[in-house]
């Protein structure tokens, strides 16, 4: 899909191979940070800067979250989908970029292109 | 709407203190420092590798960013930590302040508390204070003990880097308008040293027992906490007549925020008004000690997404002369400087914003 976007640019980040065993590679593309995130071989493009204060948001705790089921027992979801800026703790869902307390914030995704075996970001 | 503004970003400051760095003191730095009979009581060489002189301040036993791991906060431990730190938030000065002595006032033995405050002064001296590259501090007064504050006032009050007093407020009782207190507010007064004022969450569960049990949470704690104490404390001081005892004192009063500093003020005259019988001593407003003696630092920054909120409530209390900049680093709520410029930019001039990152500071400190 991607060479169909003839304005768009293919930036290589890491085999999936180095991002099976990282769970996220941080390269820096055209002076952004850019994360991605392999999410059992999802692979996800958040830029790593903070909407709140500017801190590095992917490079926090890649773990799961604290919700309620429904009966409103507390239960733990999206193992492996949150990360959490190392500053203050701001919880994002790496899939969407939303931050879990207010999606009014939201981090910038990027396309991912997977491509014998090397993943790109598209900018 | 202020017509041009020439600061743009925090490098365009002439100078930028920051009101509130704090240290983080472990075990091994504080031992060395500690006093008889503490010092042969304390100094051994097995114990519980979580740090047994920990346990000598209570804990709230909260369940927090930190201990999830989604907060990683740095460490602050040498000369280097710091500088690290201000390098990332562009500061040139830092009044450095201590972590685990934010508890001090819980510190279930008085003398034992003493002789922690001592041990912090002496450690904060011999490794970081350093007016030269930026380093100041204050002494620590334990609250349980105001005649050992005083000395440790009178003791270091004079040496070059010691700003301020410090009074870890958190937790204290009685409030700190009551009468044993004056030791402390009397040496600070009379080394020309300003009063900081600051409180941790978890010190609630000293001096507000009933309402931390209940609360159960971190969050629901923390939200009131700092204000609240605040409030309690300046409550008791100005209705004792405390700013009219020591005209020449000022205080700073820490990481509350900035929204309940106008409703105080107002909500305090709008009482003294009927009860003016209980505060005898007083010769003006409540709000007028307020606003002569009585200085806020801006961490942590509520409404920061609000630039009308910012704008209004600074105006509410002058904080183009009484707000002064503080970053809370490295703890999990620190504010970057970037963070109150963004909203002062268009709103203040240029004078107020020098006032609030560092001219006010740099009157009300010793420096």
């Amino acid at each position: 899909m991607s060479d169909t976007t003839t304005d768009k640019k293919r930036y290589f980040v890491a085999s999936t191979a180095e991002l099976e065993s990282n769970d996220r590679v941080i390269a820096e593309i055209q002076g952004r940070e850019i994360a991605v995130f392999d999410v059992d071989g999802e692979y996800y493009a958040v830029a790593n800067y903070c909407v709140h204060q500017g801190g590095p948001a992917c490079e926090g705790l890649l773990s799961g979250t604290v919700t309620v089921n429904e009966e409103m027992e507390l239960s733990y979801d999206q193992e492996g989908e949150v990360v959490a800026c190392p500053w203050h703790g701001w919880e994002f869902d790496v899939k969407t970029g939303e931050h879990l307390a207010s999606s009014e914030y939201v981090l910038p995704t990027y396309d991912v292109v997977v491509d014998d075996c090397k993943v790109y970001v598209e900018l | 709407m202020v017509e041009t503004s020439k600061i743009q970003r925090i490098s365009d400051l002439d100078t930028v203190v920051d009101c509130d760095f704090h240290l983080v003191e472990r075990q091994s730095d504080i031992l060395p420092y500690i006093e008889e009979p503490f010092n042969k009581m304390l100094s051994r060489s097995t114990g519980d590798d979580y740090g047994y002189l920990s346990n000598l301040y209570p804990t709230p036993g909260f369940l927090t960013p930190v201990t999830t791991g989604k907060v990683q906060s740095e460490t602050v431990r040498s000369p280097e930590d710091v500088r690290r730190g201000m390098e990332m938030l562009e500061t040139d000065r830092s009044v450095l302040t201590p972590t685990q002595n934010l508890y001090l006032a819980c510190v279930h033995h008085d003398e034992l508390a003493g002789a922690l405050a001592g041990a912090y002064n002496e450690y904060l001296l011999d490794t970081f204070i350093e007016p030269n590259e930026g380093l100041y501090g204050a002494v620590v007064v334990p609250p349980q003990k105001p005649q050992r504050g005083a000395e440790e006032i009178e003791k270091h009050g004079d040496e070059d880097g010691i700003i301020a007093a410090f009074v870890p407020s958190g937790g204290v009782h009685p409030p700190l308008g009551n009468s044993q207190y004056e030791p402390i507010y009397e040496a600070a007064e009379s080394k020309g040293l300003p009063v900081m004022m600051h409180n941790a969450a978890g010190t609630m569960m000293k001096n507000f027992p009933q309402q931390f049990h209940g609360l159960d949470r971190y969050l629901s704690t923390h939200v009131p906490a700092h204000a609240m104490q605040h409030m309690v404390n300046l409550s008791s001081m100005i209705t004792q007549g405390i700013p009219v005892k020591y005209p020449e004192l000022n205080f700073i009063i820490q990481e509350a925020g900035i929204g309940w500093i106008p409703y105080f003020m107002r909500r305090f005259d709008a009482e003294y008004s009927g009860k003016r019988e209980d505060a005898p001593m007083l010769n003006q407003q409540p709000s007028d000690y307020i606003r002569d003696q009585f200085y806020f630092t801006s961490q942590p920054l509520e409404g920061a997404d609000d630039p009308a909120y910012i704008e209004h409530t600074l105006r509410l209390f002058d904080g183009g002369n009484n707000l002064m900049f503080s970053s809370d680093y490295p703890h999990l709520d620190f504010d970057h400087s970037d963070e109150l410029l963004k909203m002062l930019r268009g709103k203040f001039s240029d004078e107020e914003i020098e006032n609030i990152y560092g001219q006010t500071a740099l009157s009300v400190y010793d420096f």
